[in-house]
Formats: C-alpha cells, sequence, structure tokens
C-alpha cells in the first residue's frame, strides 16, 4: 500500500468537509479515483479533484495533505486506522469521531478537535479551538478513549462531559477545562481559565505549571496516592514537554466537584 | 551413572498440564510487598486441599515494578481456570487488600483475563474509581491508609506443574543440607515456584492406599522406618532420609532447567555431603504428558 499527498490548489470559497476522506477509503484507488472523491462544498458536492492536486507517495504509507486547511473540515472524522498528516492548519472536527489510527496536524485546528474520539491520536502542533475533546451538541458522552495532544493552547469547555482517553495541552486553556468530565484524564502544561472542573463527576486534570483558581465545590485532600499518581505520571510523561518530568514531582490534590458526584480530582504537581 | 559419588537414577519425573498466573505486589517498602506475598501464597503446597500451589517467585527492585516502589513477583497454580481464579480473588483479597500500603498488579499481560481487581472494587462501597491508563483498567478502593489500587484483570497462561527430584540421603542432617542447596539453586531460576515448606516435602506420596477412599497415600518404599518391613524398598542402610523437592513452572524448560539446577547443586555437596542417590517420582509415564528424564536432563547442559 502506498500514501498519497494532496496539495491544496486555492482555499476554497465555502467550507468543505472532507470526512469521506480517510486512509482505508483511498485504499485501492487510482489517482484518477480519488480525484473523483465527492466532497461537500457549501450545499453542493464537488470533486476533490477540484480543491487538490494528487500524486502517489511510495514512500510513505501517510495520507499527506498540504496547504492551509482551515476552511477543511471533519479532517480524519471517524478514522478507524492509519495514518492522516496536515502539513498547516485544519479546519473543525479535526479527527472527530474517531477510533484508531493517527491524525497529525501541523498548524491550528478549529472547533471540536477530537470531539467523541474514541480511539487512536490526535495531535495538533498548533492551538486548539474551542470544545477540544468534547463531544458533539446534544450528545451526552465526549471524549471516550484515545489520546488527544495540544502543543500550544487550547480554547474553553477543553474536555467538556469527557469520559475516557487521555487529552493534554503544552499551553493554555480556556475558561471551563474539564466541566461536566466524567472520567479520563486531562494535563494542562500552562495557564487555565476560570471555573476549572466546574460539575466533574470523576476524572483527573494534572496541572503541571501554575495551580489554577480552585472553586469551594473542591476540597482538598489528605491522603497521598502514590502509586496511583506514579501509574498516570509515566504515562503522561511518554509525552515529552511539560509532562516529562511529572513522576518525580510531588502533588497536591483537591476533590470534586461536590456539586455533582465529587470523585473527580485536581491534581497540582508542585 | 555415578556423579561425585551420587547415583543418578535412570528415571524421570512426572508432570501435569495447570493453569497458571503471576501477581506483582508492591508496597511502601520491601518488608510490607512481603508481609502481603507471604501470606497470599499461604496454605498452597499441593492442590489436592489448597486449590492451588503458591510461590513467592522472586523480590523486585523499585524500578522493576509498575508504580516505582518495591515488590514481590507471586506465582499461583490450579489445576483449572476457574479454580485459579477463585483463589486469586480469595486470596487477594484477604491477603494483599488487607495488607498495609500494598498494591497488586498482574505479572503477565498475554493470556485469557480473570478478575483481579474487577471484583475487590466493590469493598469501595461506590467511592471506587475505575482508570484506565495507557488501556489498562486500575481500580482504586479507598482503604484506612489512603488507597488500594489493583489492575482489573491478570492472564492465565498454561504452564507445567508436578516436577520433582528424590534426594536420598545419608541422614537428616545431609538431607537438610542438600535439599536446602537445591531449592536456593532453583529459587535463583526465574518462572519457578516450590510450593512446599522451604521448597522441600518430606511426606512423598505413591498413587493409591488400602483405604478404598484415599487416591494416595506414603511412599512406603521411600520411608526410612518401613525398612525390612515393606515388601520393596528403595532404602538401604546408607540412604536413611529422603526429601523430595516439587516444582512448578511456567513451561516445560522453566521446570527441566530448575530441577538440572537443584540436581547439580546436590551433585555439588555429593557423597561427601550425604547425597548418595536422585531419583524422581513417576507414574509410569501414563498419567502426565512432561517427562524429564534425570539423565538428559544433566547431559543436556553438559559441555561437550
Amino acid at each position: 500500500m502506498s500514501g498519497w499527498r494532496l496539495t491544496l490548489r486555492q482555499p476554497p470559497a465555502v467550507r468543505v468537509d472532507l470526512r469521506s476522506v480517510l486512509p482505508a477509503a483511498l485504499a485501492g484507488l487510482s489517482a484518477a479515483q480519488i480525484e473523483q472523491l465527492p466532497v461537500g462544498h457549501g450545499n453542493v458536492l464537488v470533486p476533490l479533484g477540484e480543491f487538490f492536486t494528487i500524486e502517489a507517495n511510495e514512500k510513505d504509507d501517510a495520507l499527506v495533505f498540504e496547504g492551509d486547511l482551515s476552511r477543511f473540515d471533519r479532517v480524519g472524522w471517524q478514522m478507524a486506522g492509519g495514518c492522516i498528516t496536515v502539513d498547516g492548519p485544519a479546519g473543525h472536527y479535526a479527527g472527530g469521531c474517531m477510533s484508531g489510527g493517527e491524525l497529525r496536524v501541523k498548524g491550528h485546528v478549529g472547533l471540536l478537535a477530537a470531539c467523541e474520539m474514541a480511539g487512536g491520536q490526535l495531535t495538533v502542533e498548533g492551538d486548539a479551538g474551542d470544545f477540544a475533546a468534547s463531544t458533539l451538541p446534544g450528545s451526552v458522552d465526549g471524549m471516550r478513549g484515545g489520546t488527544l495532544i495540544v502543543k500550544g493552547n487550547a480554547g474553553e469547555r477543553f474536555g467538556d462531559r469527557m469520559r475516557r482517553g487521555t487529552a493534554l495541552v503544552f499551553g493554555n486553556v480556556g475558561d471551563f477545562a474539564a466541566s461536566r468530565m466524567v472520567a479520563g484524564s486531562i494535563g494542562i502544561g500552562g495557564q487555565a481559565g476560570a471555573h476549572v472542573g466546574y460539575g466533574m463527576r470523576r476524572g483527573s486534570v494534572v496541572f503541571t505549571a501554575a495551580a489554577p483558581t480552585i472553586a469551594t465545590t473542591f476540597v482538598p485532600a489528605l491522603v497521598e496516592v502514590q502509586v496511583f499518581w506514579q501509574l498516570l505520571a509515566k504515562d503522561l510523561a511518554r509525552h515529552g514537554g511539560p509532562f516529562a518530568r511529572l513522576p518525580s514531582r510531588a502533588i497536591e490534590r483537591h476533590l470534586g466537584d461536590l456539586a455533582s458526584d465529587g470523585r473527580g480530582e485536581l491534581i497540582v504537581a508542585r | 551413572m555415578i556423579e561425585n559419588g551420587v547415583a543418578i537414577d535412570d528415571s524421570f519425573a512426572e508432570a501435569f498440564p495447570m493453569k497458571a498466573t503471576r501477581l506483582v505486589i508492591t508496597a511502601h517498602n520491601l518488608t510490607w510487598a512481603l508481609n502481603a506475598a507471604v501470606s497470599a501464597t499461604g496454605f498452597a503446597t499441593s492442590v489436592i486441599a489448597c486449590g492451588c500451589e503458591a510461590g513467592i517467585e522472586r523480590e523486585l527492585s523499585a524500578d522493576e515494578t509498575p508504580d516505582g516502589r518495591p515488590g514481590v513477583s507471586v506465582l499461583i497454580f490450579s489445576m483449572s481456570g476457574k479454580e485459579l481464579a477463585k483463589q486469586v480473588e480469595r486470596r487477594v483479597g484477604q491477603c494483599v487488600l488487607t495488607c498495609p500500603t500494598t498494591a497488586v498488579f498482574a505479572g503477565i499481560a498475554e493470556g485469557e483475563a480473570i478478575a483481579l481487581g474487577k471484583n475487590l472494587r466493590f469493598f469501595g462501597d461506590g467511592w471506587q474509581i475505575s482508570k484506565v491508563i495507557n488501556g489498562v483498567r486500575y481500580w482504586r478502593i479507598p482503604v484506612m491508609d489512603g488507597e488500594f489500587v489493583a489492575q482489573e484483570t491478570t492472564a492465565v497462561v498454561k504452564c507445567v506443574g508436578g516436577g520433582n527430584l528424590l534426594l536420598l540421603c545419608r541422614d537428616t542432617d545431609a538431607a537438610l543440607a542438600v535439599s536446602e542447596a537445591a531449592v536456593a539453586a532453583m529459587k535463583a531460576l526465574p518462572n519457578v515456584i516450590m510450593p512446599f515448606p522451604g521448597g522441600v516435602v518430606r511426606s512423598g506420596s505413591k498413587v493409591g492406599s488400602k483405604y478404598a477412599t484415599l487416591s494416595a497415600s506414603t511412599n512406603d518404599a521411600f520411608c526410612p522406618s518401613l525398612y525390612g518391613l515393606v515388601a520393596k524398598s528403595e532404602i538401604t542402610p546408607e540412604t536413611r532420609c529422603v526429601m523430595e523437592i516439587v516444582i512448578d513452572g511456567l513451561t516445560e524448560a522453566d521446570v527441566g532447567a530448575a530441577m538440572r539446577a537443584g540436581m547439580l547443586a546436590g551433585i555439588a555437596l555429593g557423597a561427601a555431603g550425604g547425597l548418595l542417590r536422585i531419583s524422581a517420582g513417576n507414574y509410569g509415564g501414563k498419567l502426565g504428558p512432561f517427562h524429564f528424564h534425570l539423565r538428559k536432563l544433566l547431559a543436556a547442559g553438559a559441555p561437550t
């Protein structure tokens, strides 16, 4: 199997939906067939070849997009395997509902990145917009597996309703990070906005740089949880950056949100 | 075949397939990890009445355990996966969950999964928390010294139980010294346990009994007190004390390596140390699929 390199011709007039362009869907197709794949462009379907020049990439199995894809939504949507690289920014819903494989975006991503993600890994080299690692509007559960890594900053409602998986931000996050979180692990390498863990039931939020403002509905923990912390810290340390030294750092924990189930924890590394 | 004055019988040990798992028990320090491990592997000498055969495989340093604390690895063997699951749950529940500062992890990754913390979590009365870290689920159960962390499941593998050596010695002092040396040599190897007290069993058995309800009874041919009384005795005026070492291992090769190490340790002490003969227990080769021929084991590692 060989990969494909899709180079943007020019930015589209309206937003394009790339949900059908996945490594599995492209396997076995010729360049001419791929050019004919219909993709949503506004309210019409347009052949993929209108937007991209398509060439086979013998060296690599990955599907590579080149150019500014900030008007292209749902890159890697429901991806179950394979590898996609975006050599530039991507639009909204990047890696949404993906269950396997690897998606790497070398620029910024829009809203709802990795929303309802169940497996695989999304790495964003730039910033992520609001509602990353969260839930689709109206849905009960957010991210439920896999790994999201944002090397820049993330917007508001990061990890909203998240229930499993790992979501890390190397930089800052906006307000309401980990709001309504059900379970899972979130790591924040920079500053967090207001109302961290608002309504969280379970789950762990790790702060490596600065303690956030902690609501009065959280209580300080008396007990050290060295076993659990070493298991979690070693796992997060694999991702490097602000998380690399976590296993050797002591922690303070705050338990809550008592307005909900109250079994969540905000972990501040000292 | 005579090695350093020790006669090696042209015989073989007959062993059986069993099911096993390895648990890694960690604690605040090695003392408490050992307290838990000793307790959890207690009363586990023979599947006949204990439900399982269990023992400490080795001690683990802090950099060998999942949580970076000192630990102990424990092997538990049973005749079926179902019985093994029952024993693991009872022993971990009563002996590890209860022991101060401990945590417990699966020591084998590949194989059919049985519950480890999966059912013990209900001790948390609703305060237990599940945590999936890198694809592995752990349970955090609040207890009076903090929290007990247990991996959800451990894996069961097919293994070999019942490898054995019979050490025929001059007297009690020699028999203890020889069997202690043999057990020490075997303990240095991975993937095996010697489940009897101190690794040694003095009540070796034969199949059957004069009593219809008993399936096994004392191995009268090797009992010095019956010398001259039984029709056929293996005892001589020179060999007046016999010890047996039983070995359970994860693979046939592990059991064979342990038997060989035990024999070599005994031979090193030799006739001068009071070991006069090495034999092994079998049932004619009809019951167990694994046969460990003593002379072949010794020859296998000999320099050519």
